[in-house]
């Protein structure tokens, strides 16, 4: 490798070790490390900006950026505090079962929309039902930030790493429906059953605090019914134009951004309320990723990598899918799962070709993306959800540790990251 | 004239004191705010009413306004019992008041200073310092009289 290349991974892993340790803030490790690559000539704005392949992807930072904006208008509505006291008044104030529509509910829910803003929206809710049926939070809150990893996976749009790989491996909505979320749901079921052993076997159920659930209404919670079902058929429609990609071909960055358009000029919401729903570090932070990651493809270390990578796989589909699965969810537990999937896609891109390309191939991708989502559950830091999480138990006075997250995460991690080895086998490799 | 022509004694709260007591007192002598001293009387906070408040509002009421609209009536009523015994050290945010500008001027700060410290920080009071000691506040109310007499 030339020296330039040996200087350009060097960027990378100051950059990656900087985000990983947040020493500093996450966007300006990522625009930090970029700009050096720019700086020393590692890539260029033709490359940066131009490139398919060492470059920014449009179609990312566009689908998130549409997304925002549905996402922030629709929770706006009140509609998911209304789902919630549903469910709890449903359960009939039965801690377990109110554990399991609650875990439900989230995992559904992140499957549509972003992990982070699905705990954002179901925590405080938790805290009130919790709070009138005295039952402790922290486990209610530790199984809605795991199942809201578990659910994103389902789908193309249910978690960031799921969004990098489409664009990268040219997957479809309806690929991820097909091949993830069958075991998604699997996963879900297997995991209410974890909960029961977790946490459900400890709870006690107070009849005189359950009849003091059914006096809450949920029907308050919805602010502004017109605007809830706007939202609602903006978002059935942006669904059903992702499913519909065989036939209408438009890319899922220009049916989310679409549904974002539609959404500003046939409702109230005003452009600036739907500017201000925007995450920009995010997708700044994104940018910048993929500019770093972009420098390494075009000095040639990706390359050189991949290589590395298909001749130490040969021929050995198998080893190398569980391999990238085990490696993922380990790796992801530790560092955050954007930047991993955003450096490994490139890699993988090329061991899929090296495996034939075809649909066997990409069980790889599959492999990719259940380590990177599940790795996530393993420890506090893992994903986004838990930190948000355990920010917002500490702020409610009923912090939750570390450890009592990450000894909850470990169990959870193994038990799903298990049972996909033998999916992707049955599945892809017999 | 000077914020010294415009000082007022006034009730303070240690950390240590329950918040519904510093509810009480707010409300019983209509006070403006509150100013939260440590244990050698030097001003931490200065709580406009409405903060004091908020250190009563549960948490998840402020996150998520939607949830204060589906508690019951009888529930609502009584959400400051659900305090119990909590004292303001517990209730206040943990970080973020050191980063925010206190109110706080010296004696020889004039009307407009004060009314643009007031204006500035959103606060209804502000704490009057002499060599780090607390000499007396200015409220809104004087601040506005004098300054209309004038």
């Amino acid at each position: 490798m030339s020296v330039l290349a040996w200087v350009s991974v060097a960027v990378f892993l100051g950059a990656y070790a900087l985000i990983a340790t947040e020493k500093i803030h996450r966007v300006a490790a990522a625009l930090g490390g970029a700009g050096i690559m720019l700086a020393i000539h590692a890539t260029d704005a033709e490359a940066a900006f131009f490139s398919e392949h060492a470059g920014i992807d449009w179609n990312v930072v566009f689908l998130l950026l549409g997304m925002m904006v549905i996402v922030g208008v629709l929770k706006e509505t009140g509609v998911f505090e209304y789902l919630a006291i549903w469910a709890a008044k449903k359960a009939r104030g039965r801690p377990f079962r109110l554990m399991v529509l609650l875990v439900l509910i989230t995992a559904g829910a992140s499957a549509l929309l972003d992990n982070v803003t699905t705990v954002l929206l179901i925590a405080p809710v938790t805290f009130l039902v919790c709070e009138r049926l005295a039952l402790p939070v922290a486990p209610f809150l530790i199984a809605e930030a795991m199942a809201s990893n578990i659910g994103g996976a389902a789908t193309l749009v249910g978690d960031p790493p799921n969004i990098i790989i489409a664009s990268r491996a040219n997957l479809s909505f309806n690929d991820f429906l097909v091949h993830m979320a069958p075991m998604v749901i699997g996963l879900m079921v297997v995991f209410v059953g974890l909960c029961w052993l977790m946490f459900g076997r400890s709870f006690s159920y107070d009849p005189e605090r359950a009849a003091q659930i059914m006096a809450l209404d949920e029907r308050e919670a919805i602010a502004d019914r017109r605007l809830l079902w706007q939202s609602l058929a903006v978002l059935a429609l942006v669904m059903a134009a992702f499913v519909l990609h065989p036939v209408l071909h438009y890319e899922p960055s220009v049916v989310a951004i679409l549904g974002a358009g539609i959404l500003v000029a046939a409702t109230k919401v005003t452009t600036e309320q739907a500017i201000a729903e925007v995450e920009w570090p995010t997708l700044v932070f994104f940018a910048g990723l993929f500019v770093m990651v972009g420098a390494l493809v075009e000095t040639g270390v990706i390359g050189q990598l991949s290589q590395a990578a298909v001749d130490a796989t040969a021929g050995q589909l198998e080893l190398t899918t569980m391999g990238l699965l085990g490696a993922s969810a380990g790796l992801s537990a530790i560092v955050d799962n954007i930047p991993y999937v955003a450096t490994m896609s490139p890699i993988v891109e090329q061991l899929v070709q090296a495996n034939g390309g075809n649909e066997t191939a990409q069980v790889l991708w599959w492999s990719l993306a259940f380590g990177a989502d599940l790795g996530g559950n393993a420890t506090a830091v893992g994903a986004a959800a838990n930190v948000v999480v355990l920010g917002i138990a500490a702020r409610n006075r009923t912090p939750i540790s570390f450890w009592q997250f990450t000894k909850y995460g470990l169990i959870v991690t193994v038990v799903t990251v298990t049972l996909v080895a033998p999916y992707l086998w049955l599945r892809y490799l017999m | 004239m000077r914020a010294r022509d415009l000082l007022a004694d006034f009730p303070v709260v240690g950390l240590d004191s329950p918040v519904i007591d510093a509810a009480r007192l707010l409300a019983e002598q209509d006070l403006p705010g509150l100013i939260v001293v440590d244990h050698d009387g030097s001003p931490l906070a200065i709580l406009p009413g409405t903060e004091v408040l908020a250190l009563a509002v549960p948490a998840y009421c402020q996150d998520d306004p939607a949830l204060a609209r589906v508690v019951d009536e009888a529930h609502a009523d009584g959400f400051l019992r659900a305090l119990s015994g909590r004292t303001v050290r517990e209730c206040l945010p943990p970080r973020p008041r050191e980063l925010r500008e206190l109110p706080v001027a010296d004696p020889d700060a004039t009307v407009l200073e004060l009314a643009a410290l007031m204006a500035r920080t959103h606060s209804p009071l502000v704490a009057v310092l002499e060599q780090g000691r607390l000499a007396g506040v200015v409220t809104l109310q004087a601040l506005l009289e004098r300054a209309l007499a004038g």
